[in-house]
């Protein structure tokens, strides 16, 4: 269900360039308007749809599951701190659903770049940087290596100091 | 200073029925290359087809006032104040631009026209078309370097021109030249004068005759689109969900 832009609606902000997990909306240079690179690659977050302040972009559903004719947007409202998103089928029955942003206030997750640097140590742990704490876990189960579970057939626990 | 004709130094190389003719000319081409823009890519098919579509999902009958008012609110904030822009620094900038070539649009046809060979018409005429090109160059040119979307979000150098660059590009060859053609015609310098006028012309034939290529034509597109979303949102056949906020949010605040 790769995404596309409405060339008519974009104004080329670059929004979705910049939140694209995958990195396939870019800037076309003939008309400055945003595409995707690279629909095979397109995984369906929906983050650009829903950072579109001129919801300029849409999803196109694959034929077998999602006929033509129906539709599927989204808004999101930061102020009011809601998502909505109304479903069109190609009957013409609608449903419309509105949910919270988040479920924790703005502004409580710590983001990344307030978390201290990793040292190259940690290169060779098999956590993800700051794991397990930023999980809220003492440690993290992980498989036993061949000489720790042998005889015991336990599954391991990593308890690898994170830095 | 700034207060005489900048167009009487021209009539010593053309006549002003020469330069009255070029600028019918250059309207002209406008006007021919929207046309074939709009028709060539299947722009106007596009636009009618969308119309269709939103009539037929329509649920709301719009009256006459109805229409009036969505049409006072697209002049006012989507027309003269960019209210599409959620970006602040590429709101203001389209609005120096505007207001300046507008303003040196106007004034140009008034001077070339009404006063094609009179060193001094009234001041206000060529000290508004100053006012004008300055909005419009100090607009355009923090837009090229700073604010263009593939140099802030694709990390491009300012430099590297595309095709989408050639109505910026072009816009402000055209008016760089017509304030440096104007100066040096001031400062008596001959050779300046018509190496800057022919540098200006060169430009601003390049802007009028380029619009099948250019993104000149965006200027009469966004009106119309922001008038069809305003409409899809009062009759209901607006694809997207209706707002929880009582008017709307058009502008995330992380977004501006």
């Amino acid at each position: 269900m790769p995404t596309f832009t409405y060339m008519t609606r974009c104004d080329g902000c670059g929004e979705c360039v910049d939140i694209c997990p995958s990195d396939i909306m870019h800037i076309d240079s003939i008309y400055r308007r945003s595409y995707n690179i690279e629909p095979n690659f397109c995984w369906e977050c929906y983050s650009c749809v829903k950072a579109c302040p001129q919801h300029a972009i849409d999803v196109r559903g694959y034929a077998d599951f999602a006929p033509l004719g129906h539709s599927v947007r989204v808004l999101r409202e930061e102020a009011s701190g809601t998502i909505s998103w109304k479903i069109r089928y190609r009957d013409g029955r609608e449903k419309a659903f509105t949910f919270p942003i988040r479920t924790t206030p703005w502004g409580s997750i710590k983001p990344p770049a307030e978390y201290a640097a990793p040292d190259a140590a940690a290169l060779s742990s098999p956590l993800l940087a700051h794991e397990p704490a930023v999980l809220k876990v003492d440690a993290l189960p992980t498989l036993p290596s061949p000489l720790e579970g042998e005889g015991s057939g336990e599954r391991g626990t990593n308890k690898a100091a994170t830095p | 200073m700034f207060t005489t004709n900048p167009f009487t130094p021209l009539t010593t190389f053309v006549s002003p029925e020469v330069m009255q003719g070029y600028i019918v000319l250059l309207m002209l081409a406008v006007l021919i290359g929207t046309g074939f823009d709009l028709l060539h890519d299947g722009k106007a098919r596009f636009f009618l087809q969308d119309r269709q579509r939103a009539r037929a999902a329509a649920n709301r009958p719009i009256g006459s006032m109805d229409l009036a008012a969505i049409a006072a609110k697209t002049l006012v904030t989507d027309i003269a104040t960019f209210g599409e822009f959620c970006n602040r620094s590429r709101r203001i900038s389209h609005v120096l631009m505007f207001y300046g070539f507008v303003l040196y649009l106007i004034t140009t046809l008034v001077m070339v026209f009404g006063y094609p060979s009179e060193p001094h018409p009234p001041m206000l005429l060529p000290l508004l078309w100053n006012v004008g090109v300055l909005l419009a160059l100090i607009g355009g040119y923090w837009f090229f370097f700073l604010l263009r979307v593939n140099v802030v979000h694709d990390g491009q150098p300012p430099w590297r021109l595309v095709r989408a660059d050639l109505f910026i590009v072009t816009l402000l060859g055209s008016l760089t030249f017509a304030l440096l053609f104007e100066w040096a015609a001031m400062l008596g310098s001959a050779t300046a004068t018509k190496v800057f006028a022919g540098l200006y012309l060169l430009f601003t034939t390049l802007l009028c005759v380029s619009v099948p290529w250019s993104k000149f034509a965006h200027m009469f597109y966004k009106p119309v689109v922001a008038f069809q979303k305003r409409l899809e949102e009062a009759d209901g056949s607006s694809s997207l969900p209706t707002p929880t906020a009582p008017r709307g949010e058009r502008c995330p605040h992380s977004h501006t």
